[in-house]
């Protein structure tokens, strides 16, 4: 077996146990499970952060050409968005979101390997390297945003009908802490997806010397920007808060994965993640 | 010499508050003096009262007739008449005694299930008996135990888990909405016990400054002194909301004082900051529509008694598990008590000693090999029996000459704590005899 194999299914091995223990430590209410399950995550984080250099490092030029490698990276992007939070809010109920949706976006990277991208061989580096990084910061933060908000808007249900709260919902944090992630969210997510999206038009300024090509693509990608812009204006201006905010972010997210599945895969577009 | 441990004592099933109070006793050092000055009938003790129950907790030689002896002192050192006392009076022996300390201590005998006030009178009631010396090995080593139990009880089970007052409940919510209280503040309307009640289970949940108002603006103002907060006129109550986080609201208006609508501006002024409202007033004083707005929360007085109920429930079932863990621990301190005796002591001293010459014995042929003769291995099994035994000599002549003193138990413990002959591993609290702990601030059960 290759080092790089073997390693990608230690961390799906890593994210997979992370996963199951801090959901069962979270619905036990065992705080040693949970903490189990954050080690794991830790560890796979870091075995991860290994795989991705390693790829990179093996073959630069094949690595930006593959799918599996952009969705790696996504998943990592996930992790080190939680960690961050999970570090700056205290956040743990982060952890439940963030590992399986890491350990999905890990795996799916691998059901793509078939597929190569059709990306010329000439990278203007630094636009294309900030295209995708801040891009899927962003959307990673989006994602984030998507479960707090799902949080949010079940948790604001069962107290505003007065429900009876059981062991798990019990168990999760309060409202304010559910915003305080849509906020967070927002706040950075919005600057980052503008970055991404400003980056990759002067990407193709410099490569295809035309900014915009009516790639299915961009055209979802410039919706989903003016929501978000919505969204980040109606929350830091007009001090939009809790339920409407957070219906927004889910709105936005559920959009961004559409259109990264149906048209990445689906489509015919420049952003294929199939071989053509 | 074996001892027994007996508890009498009442609470507030068996006897009602007359009976309570005319058999409290209030000046427990004394009365535990008197009990232990009873000629040797009674060798430790310990007394607990509080306005809810009386417990006396007695180790006594094993067949001696103590419930009459501790009856008797107890209706004699008030001057009552013991029948009067008897019948309200439970009394429990050996692990049944054991088992009753554990469950007073859990809260699992408490007036509201589970509330954890007692357990702090408990520690209050033990230091000051190990003071005084009337508690020595048994009921120090129960107390521990019913210590340690008491706290696995409270961190295995959900039977602390959640509010059982109205007031109390509010203030759960309040921190589901608003995670930290820290930097929130809080608005009285009216005043009233409930209220005013919640309103100190806000401040010690740390919220930040209270406003209170009232018709009377003499009474808002007593009432802010109170609580430190600051006063303010009832006209401008609803010029004032937007600076509240959580309004708790109880006049006796006749109809409702805040409307949905006013509070849609509030909403705006707040830049849609959420907002609590808790009425306790009857009829209401917040329009139910208020419910209706994002970012609010409006709960009423029948909202919050149902919560209390659900959790009350919850904590029904909370105790059941509870129950299995105090017959754990109550099995293994019968073990203990069990082991207190000589014979068992001696028996398990040797045991050791003979297990460790045996093991060190095997290491050492295994070093020297196969060639030792069979003459070789005799002599030196015979050393490493008789050097375990002769070093274990001294030790057993003493512990049976003071085990037949009065405090035989003391050194019997000593032993088996010396030689690790429980084999347990030292607990973090293992000289908390010598230097009882508190816990800061414990409230009382009344």
């Amino acid at each position: 077996m290759e080092p790089v194999n073997a390693l990608y299914l230690i961390v799906v091995a890593l994210y997979f146990g992370g996963a199951v223990f801090q959901i069962g430590g979270a619905l036990g209410r065992a705080e040693r499970l949970r903490r189990l399950g954050n080690s794991l995550a830790i560890m796979g984080f870091a075995l991860h952060t290994v795989d991705l250099a390693l790829v990179l490092g093996l073959d630069r030029g094949l690595a930006l050409l593959r799918g599996e490698f952009y969705f790696s990276l996504l998943a990592w992007s996930l992790l080190l968005i939680f960690f961050f939070l999970w570090w700056k809010l205290k956040l743990d109920f982060l952890g439940l979101l963030a590992s399986p949706l890491a350990l999905i976006l890990f795996l799916s990277s691998q059901a793509v390997t078939a597929s190569r991208l059709p990306l010329p061989k000439s990278l203007s580096g630094l636009f294309f390297g900030l295209h995708i990084g801040a891009l899927f910061l962003s959307i990673s933060l989006l994602a984030m945003a998507c479960g707090a908000g799902m949080a949010y808007l079940y948790m604001e249900r069962k107290i505003k009908t007065k429900e009876k709260l059981h062991g798990f919902a019990r168990a999760l944090p309060s409202l304010s802490a559910f915003d305080t992630t849509n906020l967070w969210a927002v706040r950075a997510g919005f600057p980052l997806y503008t970055l991404g999206l400003l980056s990759g038009f002067f990407w193709a300024k410099l490569t295809w010397n035309r900014i915009f090509s009516w790639d299915p693509k961009e055209i979802t990608a410039l919706f989903i920007w003016i929501l978000f812009a919505f969204l980040f204006h109606q929350r830091m201006f007009l001090g939009w808060r809790g339920r409407k905010t957070a219906w927004m972010a889910i709105w936005v997210f559920s959009l961004t994965l559409i259109s990264m599945l149906v048209i990445n895969f689906l489509m015919p577009t420049h952003h294929s993640f199939v071989a053509q | 010499m074996q001892h027994e441990i007996y508890l009498f004592g009442l609470n507030h099933k068996t006897a009602d508050v007359e009976v309570r109070e005319a058999f409290a006793l209030g000046d427990c050092e004394n009365f535990e003096q008197c009990l232990l000055d009873d000629g040797g009938a009674i060798r430790e003790c310990l007394v607990l009262s509080t306005c809810n129950r009386v417990e006396i907790l007695v180790a006594s030689p094993a067949g001696s007739d103590a419930f009459q002896l501790a009856l008797s002192r107890w209706a004699g050192y008030l001057h009552r008449d013991p029948e009067k006392l008897r019948p309200h009076i439970y009394a429990h022996e050996g692990l049944e005694a054991v088992r009753h300390i554990f469950r007073v201590a859990s809260g699992l005998d408490s007036l509201v299930l589970g509330e954890p006030q007692i357990l702090g009178q408990m520690k209050q009631a033990y230091r000051r008996s190990v003071e005084s010396g009337s508690a020595r090995v048994i009921i120090n080593r129960l107390m521990h135990k019913a210590f340690s139990t008491a706290k696995l009880v409270r961190t295995s089970t959900g039977i602390g888990a959640s509010a059982v007052s109205i007031s109390y409940a509010a203030v759960e919510l309040a921190k589901r909405i608003f995670g930290e209280m820290a930097g929130k503040k809080a608005m009285l309307i009216g005043a009233g016990e409930m209220a005013e009640l919640a309103a100190v289970h806000l401040i010690n949940a740390g919220v930040d400054e209270i406003l209170v108002t009232n018709r009377t603006f003499s009474r808002a103002e007593d009432l802010a002194k109170r609580f430190k907060g600051r006063a303010i006129a009832f006209e401008e109550l609803i010029s004032r909301l937007p600076e509240a986080d959580i309004v708790i609201s109880s006049t006796g208006a006749p109809q409702t004082i805040i409307r949905a609508k006013d509070i849609k501006d509030v909403l705006k002024k707040r830049k849609h900051r959420p907002m609590f409202f808790i009425d306790i007033a009857v009829p209401r004083d917040i329009d139910p529509d208020v419910n209706n707005l994002d970012n609010v929360f409006l709960y009423d007085i029948d909202d919050l008694q149902e919560v209390v109920e659900e959790n009350l429930a919850q904590r029904k079932e909370e105790a059941l598990r509870a129950g299995e863990i105090v017959a754990l621990q109550v099995e293994r301190f019968g073990h203990w008590l069990k082991s207190l005796d000589l014979q068992p002591t001696i028996v398990d001293l040797l045991d050791q000693g003979s297990g460790i010459a045996e093991k060190e014995l095997q290491k050492t042929l295994k070093r020297l090999g196969p060639d030792v003769s069979d003459e070789t291995q005799r002599a030196l099994e015979l050393l490493a029996a008789s050097i375990s035994r002769k070093i274990l000599h001294e030790p057993i002549v003493f512990l049976k000459r003071r085990s037949r003193e009065n405090d035989g138990e003391r050194f019997i413990d000593l032993t088996r704590r010396m030689f690790n002959l429980d084999k347990e591993s030292a607990p973090t609290d293992a000289h908390a005899d010598r230097k009882p702990e508190f816990d800061a601030g414990s409230e009382n059960e009344c």
